[in-house]
């Protein structure tokens, strides 16, 4: 038999439904019909058994072993894997990224001596970590490490409480410079403030003595 | 969806969600729940295990970068599915003229299979062997995962209709190759004009 169309359309019909019935996914009113015609339909009925059979057959384990522990080690080796390109899940890049493409923003537009010397700046990220502060740094600068968990919206309201903007990085270790308002009064507190907040790793003073 | 889908559906999606934050237990959960629903999809594609790891772990390196993207207009598993399909032609490809299909370099367990599994099995291949590789896959999402013709679509990115015409002919071919049951007389012969 080619077409199994050719008996009749009833059999067409059940034998559209047989295999949604195994999986018991077809309406109940279905299925009932199905029954009602296997009982007078033998060609049907061993069509039935023969799909039967075939569900038990495709749902037996797999004859192939392949070990789980083995590959999610590799699985995990390859997540953690010293490439930059395979190590950046969203949670350690995509605000970062955000911010660092805001901060190149800044520095593209901030017109003068100081967006100058930024870009300069970021031209060597790799030869700059926090204890060398190569270039000076704006009156009051800070130094910040925000962890890599904190939401970027958390980042920004904190940022917009302490009335700090950000000026430059992130760096090679992830910290970014900030400078706070014209006309903040106190520093000190600004800096108590950042250290306090949730979120932030490390806020330190950037040494603008010449 | 039963009920016992949609509560495993709803662990999916609070797994997804951690992975998307680089949850990496998270991950392993999800890996371990799907192991052995993938390995026996991709076998039907491929006979190296070697081969079966590597799209497997193709289609979690994709998962765990798209977490976050996983919008839920599917079920998590119709998700996954689709993407390891997608590794496994796409890994098909790449080894080109390397032996997938059944031959010398078949991985097999040794079998521990009580008498009746292996016959069955046995049966199975026979007929699997006279399939193209979609139409073992139609058969492998309807038979062995239970997937709607809707969920198979999504997964195979193709209209239903391309599905049923698939396990249309999966299904004609499974029964001129198929010995009937052992007892029956083969009624398809009788019956044939
Ligand atoms: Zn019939």
């Amino acid at each position: 038999m080619k077409f199994p169309m050719d008996v009749g359309k009833d059999c067409a019909r059940a034998w559209e439904i047989m295999p949604w019935t195994l999986q018991g996914s077809a309406p109940q009113a279905q299925d009932e019909w199905l029954t009602r015609h296997l009982v007078e339909c033998e060609s049907c009925r061993t069509e039935f058994a023969q799909q039967q059979r075939l569900r038990r057959a495709v749902a037996l384990p797999p004859d192939i072993a392949v070990d789980a522990d083995a590959g999610l080690r590799h699985l995990l080796a390859r997540i953690d894997a010293p490439d930059i390109q395979e190590t950046s899940p969203r949670s350690r890049t995509s605000w970062t990224m955000r911010a660092l493409v805001a901060a190149v923003l800044v520095q593209a537009l901030g017109i003068g001596v100081l967006g100058a010397r930024l870009w300069s700046e970021s031209q060597h990220p790799a030869y700059r970590t926090l204890s060398q502060p190569s270039l000076p740094a704006p009156q009051g600068a800070i130094h910040v490490v925000p962890d890599e968990a904190m939401k970027l919206a958390d980042w920004n309201a904190l940022l917009h409480s302490l009335r700090l903007r950000v000026v430059g990085g992130p760096n090679d270790v992830g910290a970014y410079t900030v400078v706070p308002a014209a006309d903040t009064a106190a520093p000190d507190d600004t800096l108590r403030k950042l250290r306090a907040a949730h979120g932030i790793r490390l806020a330190e003073p950037v040494a603008t003595a010449p | 969806m039963n009920d016992a889908d949609i509560d495993a559906d709803a662990t999916d999606r609070m797994l997804l969600q951690r992975m998307s934050g680089g949850d990496r237990a998270a991950l392993a959960v999800l890996y371990r729940s799907y192991h052995g629903r993938l390995v026996r999809f991709l076998s039907r594609l491929t006979r190296r295990a070697d081969v079966i790891e590597e799209v497997i772990n193709d289609c979690f390196w994709i998962a765990w970068q798209k977490a976050s993207g996983f919008h839920g207009d599917s079920r998590v598993s119709t998700w996954i599915f689709g993407i390891a399909y997608r590794c496994g032609l796409k890994t098909l490809r790449q080894h080109g003229d390397e032996p997938v299909e059944d031959d010398g370099r078949e991985d097999r367990m040794p079998s521990h299979d009580p008498g009746e599994d292996r016959e069955l099995r046995d049966w199975l291949a026979k007929g699997l062997k006279h399939l193209s590789a979609d139409q073992r896959v139609v058969v492998e999402l309807v038979y062995g995962l239970g997937h709607t013709l809707e969920d198979v679509a999504v997964i195979m990115q193709c209209p239903v209709g391309t599905v049923k015409a698939r396990l249309f002919h999966a299904r004609v071919k499974l029964r001129n190759t198929l010995p009937a049951l052992a007892g029956e007389p083969p009624l398809q012969k009788e019956k044939t004009p």
